[in-house]
């Protein structure tokens, strides 16, 4: 079912089966016929652990999402509420609990915290008198989730904004304990390179974990060689540009959501002959998106400009081999041809489905809208006029296009340019504020609390000198055979993995000055084996790196390490792990403030 | 059996006459096992006759009896001898004896037999070493039986370290030193239990040096906390990281403390400060606000009031917040939030005097959309009067205009605009957006007010190929031609297309 999960350098079909039986150990303990009350939020993280079936099989017979009230009748013994640690969650577990029907047949309650207890909500339970109504008070340490192969998220939303807005580090813990339980399957990780606050909070975080364990001895062969953990705001102008990969534009545009993507459904409508046309699907159409798919991990990483190629080129393999029937002629060779059958066609309806999403998508890449916003930030990248107000960003203002978009360009030229001019600055804020609305100023003054836009306080404007070092812009980024990352975004190499590059090769000595303009330290820890886990390296056998995005990673990001991983000498394979997969837009987004304004 | 331990000279005899028999093994081992039981009573060992054996010590024994087996099989039997014995019996058996023999010993005096030891399991032998204080003996034991640590040395120390709290006469500094020299970074130590003892006993002081030795935050945090040392509970669990335990603490001291004393401490614990800001931001509003208030953090609490303000369904009461809000964004210096929030109140009057007015409805837009709103139901006047009072830029207008009479199909009012003066965003939003609306007719009005630069473009936007082949021609632009060439299908006009690549083809010899 998760087969995709361990054909990657490192097996973490492992951790999604460590994950499944603690699941299983969880729900045997409450003996009986059982109910699942859902933290809604929780319910898209979970179906990347565990379908349904898991959950029958032990018994759950119900599933509620959790709402203020009485949790709906059901003739079950067990009431199991799986939440987040948050207080207002137990408030209304609270009112749950105390308006159960005294006249029914007593049912028990339990509590499943996810990623793990905490004392504050057991303290709110308590407070509401109902902490000795649960039989169970459990934690489900759900930190790192297996994704894809080689892709590892915590799918939480809102980490970038609690850990550089907020101050609240909680995420970085959980992301600590999380790296603590990978270590714990996959061996101790010798080495530790890291850049910015939150990585340096995480690396100690880990390294005190390993002194509390003090004793208990991981056995186990290092999988990983390295870790190297990266702040989100080392390198903020990556998510603001436009992703130029097949998954990124997916991602840009429709947004996949705990690997699943929503399409519109007409050009998905299946022509049955005579229904003719009528009937068409209004339901969006739902789709997953991972490696198990043969085709979608073929094609997924490439830049948009070359997947129709690679599509025309599959259909073609496709009827070929369906034309093969013809030349069976033997009972024998027919019986290979139909048992072969059913893969085939899963392979013509793969590219079907991709056939239409191409399409849809080249709809809008071919539109003259996105080939000036392209344009636009091209133009921010390589440095040209960041300086002054840009006429493009204006007229959107005016036809008040929407307002992320206008926000991720004022946010990357401010990014580009290391901070606006203050009159320029202003100008944009007043532009937006009346454009859309005074409420607005709250969003701005968080986008400036994170760095997203600043006034330029020295007239030094250090970007130029980060791009030629780092070889930010590639001029003839080469779309259909690549052999630099800047391909991910037709000439932007994200600088994230620009500097993971640099460090497998020369190392990061050679860009120390650069290091330095980047916000937060940098370090470097090793961590003790037990003698005889030294991993002895065959001639020629690659490094693995595990790089963990702290506050979130593109599709596009991921696409250029994967290139890396598979670049015939570059040494080392990497595993990527984030707090959330994002984009430029969910990224803004959640950092958002938007006050419900009462009518007047 | 017995026999070959005396050094009989019918030894070798009876070895062979054994060996003979395959039952050399077996021999072998009914001796181990014998030496095991040999200590059950004075008796036995008169009965058995390897007296000379016993009277050495239960070590010397054994190794007899390893050293008997090892030159019979090297005297008699070559290297082969025994080969398939395990030497793990033996090896046991020695330390086991050993052990027995140490416990037995008159200063010790536990005088167990093998099979009872076998029944009680070391983990009950070292119990009670233990409670009988024998610490040393004990720790030597598990270091030999190489018992893991954690259920061994570590645990031993444990107790130790229980009981040296309790001795009075020390002083705290002494015994919290001596203890943190002996257990040093022994594995799976549990400080806080120590501590735990030493606080039991009265002694607070040393319980808190020992939990300094504490790894486990989780432990430190709670005995701390009982133990009323509340701002060390909360720079340890800043500490570790654990933001719950953090929360914990927080709470703890709220209830614990008079409120001046309370933010004083989280003054100086930001990491503190701002988790309990984000409680507050979720639970308790009105704490919020009087965090701001002592930390004078004026920007926040301009932030807070324009957040309060959405909230109030009067019209006075949001203008009210609003202008608390100007007050601290002036005390904060931040001269632009000032300006636009003031700017915010004067839209919201004007919005509801027109409303009451028009009886339109108007509050709550934003200023865009209120010029829109009054554009498209013809109150121009009102509009010009916003456009000016609130500065709005030229061009934002001019866009404005053009969309919302655009919208309103109301093209004669957009040639009068068109013309009122010279249009500072240009000539191609008209073309643009009277396309966009299926109005070529009124689009072709003013593809000729286009500047040459954007003609091509405007030529193309009404589908006038001709047009824009003159214009690209004209300025001998080869990217235009191409665009152009671009959108040639089969069915335009032949000599256009050849003019076009006639033209392409002299423009890029230039």
């Amino acid at each position: 079912m998760a087969a995709h999960l361990s054909y990657g350098r490192v097996n973490l079909n492992i951790l999604r089966e460590a994950a499944r039986k603690e699941l299983r150990e969880f729900l045997d303990k409450c003996a009986g016929s059982k109910a699942i009350v859902w933290d809604e939020y929780l319910t898209g993280p979970f179906g990347l652990i565990a379908q349904y079936s898991l959950l029958k099989e032990h018994e759950v017979e119900k599933m509620f999402t959790l709402k203020a009230g009485r949790v709906p009748s059901a003739d079950v013994k067990n009431i199991i509420f799986f939440v987040r640690p948050r207080l207002e969650l137990m408030d209304i577990i609270a009112e749950n609990v105390m308006s159960e029907d005294k006249l029914q047949p007593p049912r028990e309650f339990h509590i499943l915290f996810v990623p793990r207890r905490s004392l504050l909500c057991e303290q709110r339970l308590k407070e509401q008198g109902v902490l000795n109504s649960f039989t169970n008070i459990d934690e489900y340490i759900l930190d790192l989730i297996p994704y894809d192969g080689d892709l590892l998220s915590m799918e939480s939303e809102s980490a970038f904004r609690e850990c550089y807005l907020e101050n609240d580090q909680t995420s970085l813990y959980h992301t600590a304990k999380g790296l603590m339980t990978l270590q714990a399957l996959y061996g101790t990780i010798p080495q530790i390179f890291g850049k910015g606050e939150c990585a340096r909070h995480v690396a100690n975080m880990m390294l005190r974990m390993k002194r509390e364990f003090a004793g208990s001895q991981n056995q186990i062969l290092p999988v990983f060689d390295t870790l190297l953990l990266l702040d989100r705001n080392v390198d903020l102008l990556t998510p603001l540009a436009t992703q130029l990969t097949y998954e990124g534009l997916i991602d840009e545009i429709y947004g996949i959501t705990n690997g699943y993507v929503k399409l519109p459904p007409e050009k998905f409508a299946q022509k049955k002959p005579g229904e003719g046309g009528k009937d068409l699907p209004t339901e969006p159409k739902k789709l997953q998106l991972n490696s198990a798919e043969e085709l979608y991990a073929e094609i997924r990483d490439k830049n948009f400009n070359a997947v129709g190629a690679a599509l025309s080129k599959k259909a073609k393999i496709i009827s070929a081999a369906f034309e093969e029937r013809h030349n069976a002629k033997t009972v024998g060779e027919i019986k290979q041809f139909v048992s072969q059958l059913p893969h085939m066609q899963a392979a013509r309806n793969s590219l079907a489905n991709h056939t239409s999403i191409a399409e849809l998508i080249k709809d809008i890449t071919t539109s003259e809208d996105f080939f000036e916003n392209l344009t636009v930030e091209q133009e921010f990248m390589t440095g040209v006029d960041t300086d002054k107000v840009n006429t493009y960003i204006e007229d959107s203002i005016a036809q008040k296009d929407p307002l992320i978009k206008i926000l991720r360009l004022v946010c990357m030229q401010s990014v580009c340019n290391n901070g606006l001019k203050q009159k320029v600055l202003d100008h944009y804020k007043r532009e937006i504020l009346q454009t859309y609305g005074y409420e607005h100023l709250l969003t701005l003054n968080n986008l400036e609390k994170v760095g997203l836009l600043k006034p330029q306080l020295t007239t030094r404007n250090n970007y130029p000198t980060i791009r030629k070092t780092l070889k930010l812009w590639m001029e003839d980024a080469n779309e259909q055979n690549p052999n630099d990352i800047s391909y991910v975004y037709s000439g932007y190499a994200p600088l994230s993995v620009r500097l993971t590059q640099l460090l497998a090769r020369p190392g990061w000595r050679s860009i120390e000055e650069v290091l330095k303009m980047l916000p937060g330290p940098h370090f470097e820890e090793r961590q003790q084996l037990p003698t005889g886990l030294h991993k002895k390296r065959q001639q020629g056998e690659n490094r693995t790196t595990l790089v963990f995005f702290l506050g979130g990673v593109t599709y596009a990001e991921i696409a250029a390490l994967r290139f890396l991983s598979q670049m015939e000498d570059g040494g080392t394979e990497y595993v990527i792990a984030t707090t959330k997969l994002l984009n430029g837009t969910s990224w803004i987004k959640s950092l958002m403030d938007r006050p419900e304004a009462q009518i007047l | 059996v017995v026999w070959i331990y005396h050094k009989s000279q019918k030894a070798d005899e009876y070895l062979r006459e054994i060996k003979e028999q395959g039952l050399l093994a077996e021999a072998v081992r009914q001796c181990v096992e014998a030496a095991g039981h040999e200590q059950e009573a004075e008796t036995q060992k008169t009965l058995l006759r390897v007296k000379p054996l016993v009277c050495t010590s239960i070590k010397n024994l054994a190794h007899s009896l390893f050293s008997l087996s090892i030159s019979v099989s090297a005297a008699s039997f070559g290297k082969c001898f025994l080969s398939n014995f395990p030497p793990e019996l033996f090896v046991i058996m020695c330390r086991d004896l050993r052990v027995l023999n140490a416990v037995r010993d008159y200063t010790v005096g536990i005088p167990l037999t093998h099979t009872q030891f076998k029944q009680m399991t070391v983990q009950v032998l070292i119990d009670r070493l233990v409670y009988r204080k024998l610490y040393p003996l004990a720790i030597e034991i598990c270091r030999y039986l190489k018992t893991p640590e954690y259920q061994g040395v570590s645990r031993v120390l444990k107790h130790w370290a229980c009981c040296k709290v309790q001795q009075k006469e020390e002083s705290d500094e002494v015994i919290a030193r001596t203890i943190s020299l002996k257990l040093g970074e022994a594995a799976g130590i549990s400080y806080s239990e120590i501590a735990t003892k030493a606080y039991e006993c009265g002694r607070t002081e040393l319980a808190i040096k020992l939990l300094e030795f504490e790894p486990r935050s989780g432990e430190q945090v709670p005995l701390l906390l009982k133990m009323k040392r509340s701002q060390l509970a909360l720079s340890k669990a800043i500490e570790s990281g654990d933001t719950d335990l953090v929360y914990t603490v927080v709470t703890y001291l709220k209830n614990e403390m008079n409120r001046g004393d309370f933010f004083m401490t989280l003054r100086n614990q930001p990491v503190a400060l701002s988790l309990y800001r984000q409680f507050c931001k979720h639970q308790e509003q009105d704490t919020l606000k009087d965090l701001f208030n002592q930390d004078d953090d004026h920007q926040e609490l301009g932030n807070f009031y324009v957040k309060a303000s959405y909230k109030e369904k009067r019209l006075e009461a949001r203008v009210a917040h609003l202008q608390s809000a100007v007050d601290e964004y002036n005390k904060a210096k931040n001269e632009f939030a000032a300006k636009t929030t003031e700017e915010e109140m004067r839209l919201l009057r004007f919005q509801k005097k027109l409303e009451e007015e028009k009886g339109e409805s108007l509050v709550g837009f934003s200023l865009h959309d209120t010029l829109r709103t009054l554009l498209a139901v013809g109150l121009h006047k009102h509009a010009e009067q916003l456009y000016k009072d609130f500065k709005v830029p030229d061009k934002r207008f001019w866009w404005l205009k053009l969309t919302a009479l655009a919208e309103k199909e109301d093209w004669e009012e957009l040639e009068k605009f068109a013309k009122s003066k010279k249009s500072p965003i240009g000539y191609l939003p008209f073309v643009e957006v009277c396309v966009k609306h299926h109005n070529k007719y009124e689009a072709k009005k003013y593809v000729s007010r286009v500047t040459p630069e954007q003609k091509v473009k405007a030529h193309l936007a009404v589908g006038d190929m001709e047009g824009a082949a003159d214009a690209a021609i004209e300025r001998r632009n080869e990217g235009e031609i191409s665009t152009i060439l671009s959108r040639c299908s089969p069915t335009t006009d032949r000599a256009l297309v050849e003019r076009l690549n006639r033209a392409k083809s002299t423009a890029a010899k230039k």
